[in-house]
């Protein structure tokens, strides 16, 4: 999208007065301690589960479990989208998924620990209700129970 | 929004963006807006160290006093070589006279997928359908059946699995195999090349086409949806 002072003026004006749908103000929760004491967990968008599971199916509002110390040779991709290039993941699940980045931080001390289990829903809904009410808020609930601090949110 | 949720729980979350207008507009509490397409989320594969950069950038939001928070990692991280995303089956012209035998052209790509394996240390996204690679060359001709309209059904089929999402898995695993054995001799190939290939100059790619105008002319949304995740 290019950038607005870019933009001839009539075109500036334009995309400054569209009335934008505003969020009313969302929940925001402050880290409580450093990150190097903090557990963080991956929650992604991008299909991903072991090799094994059930496969997500269209429209599929659910979620996957993906131990914290599964090796990364066992996590496959089942997103149902073809509107993303899948060389990268073939060739590094960290692409989507940076486990072994994580992994990396923690032994040098930037990061306390990886979660127990981080999570995976399949991305490029319509209707995300079923996230918003339910799998969405269970997952949160999950990781709180687990003693994650932190969730680092990842798209396809 | 997943953000939100998680939030809501008491979880504080930053996000790696990739469309910046969503994001303006949905208002997570801290996000990172990437220069990278779909599929490339962490910047690019096997390079650690430009993940490690994109990852710093996020965690950093996790410190930001108040939100939302969105901030851009450097436009010239953008990677030039690959477009925005990957161009489809419908784009990309079927080379005169692709003629061939798409069983045994699978069953070749077995040998060339054995030197990915050996690249990978193993790595495989195989595992979708639940078939074997060594089974996959054998369920080429349910799929021509299929695409020549018959009735017919795979005995690998798992009986929780209707046939649209049994053969979208099937197509999932037959490209892997294929994606995988291109990238076993050019192992910086990248995704727009490699189908560009498929789609171009294979005989799995011709037969996967006719599967998919089958499960569209189907009509069911199960059919629909199964059609649009085999080719578009």
């Amino acid at each position: 999208m290019p950038r607005l002072d870019r933009l001839p003026e009539a075109n500036r004006a334009n995309l400054l007065n569209l009335p934008m749908q505003v969020n009313e103000s969302s929940p925001y929760t402050p880290l409580p301690r450093p990150l190097a004491a903090c557990r963080l967990a991956i929650v992604t968008t991008a299909g991903l589960h072991r090799r094994g599971d059930r496969p997500f199916g269209p429209g599929e509002q659910g979620y996957r479990i993906i131990p914290g110390d599964l090796a990364s040779i066992e996590i496959i991709q089942s997103h149902t989208s073809l509107g993303f290039d899948r060389a990268p993941i073939m060739r590094d699940v960290n692409i989507s998924f940076p486990v072994d980045r994580l992994r990396e931080l923690v032994a040098r001390g930037e990061l306390g620990a990886v979660a127990p289990n981080h999570y995976s829903f399949m991305g490029a809904q319509r209707d995300l209700a079923g996230i918003q009410t339910t799998t969405g808020p269970e997952v949160g609930r999950r990781l709180r129970e687990e003693g994650v601090q932190a969730a680092l949110i990842t798209p396809t | 929004m997943l953000a939100r949720a998680l939030e809501a729980e008491g979880i504080a979350t930053t996000s790696i963006s990739m469309v910046r207008e969503h994001t303006e507009k949905v208002k997570p509490p801290r996000a990172l807006f990437v220069p990278f397409p779909f599929g490339h989320a962490l910047g690019r594969a096997e390079d650690p160290a430009l993940q490690h950069r994109v990852l710093r950038a996020a965690l950093d939001l996790l410190t930001e006093p108040a939100g939302p928070v969105l901030r851009d990692f450097p436009d010239d991280a953008a990677l030039d070589t690959e477009p925005p995303a990957p161009t489809q089956a419908s784009a990309i012209k079927s080379v005169a006279a692709v003629g061939g035998d798409a069983m045994s052209e699978a069953r070749s790509m077995i040998g060339q997928h054995e030197q990915w394996l050996a690249r990978s240390g193993g790595r495989t996204a195989l595992g979708p359908s639940g078939v074997t690679r060594e089974a996959l060359p054998g369920l080429v001709p349910f799929l021509k059946s299929f695409a020549d309209g018959q009735t017919v059904d795979a005995a690998e089929r798992p009986a929780d699995v209707p046939q649209a999402g049994f053969i979208r898995y099937l197509a999932d695993d037959l490209k892997t195999l294929y994606w995988e054995g291109y990238l076993g001799t050019k192992p910086q190939a990248g995704g727009d090349e490699i189908a560009r290939w498929f789609w171009g100059e294979t005989a799995l790619g011709q037969l996967l086409r006719r599967v998919r105008d089958r499960l569209d002319a189907a009509g069911d949304p199960a059919s629909k949806a199964a059609a649009f995740g085999v080719a578009r």
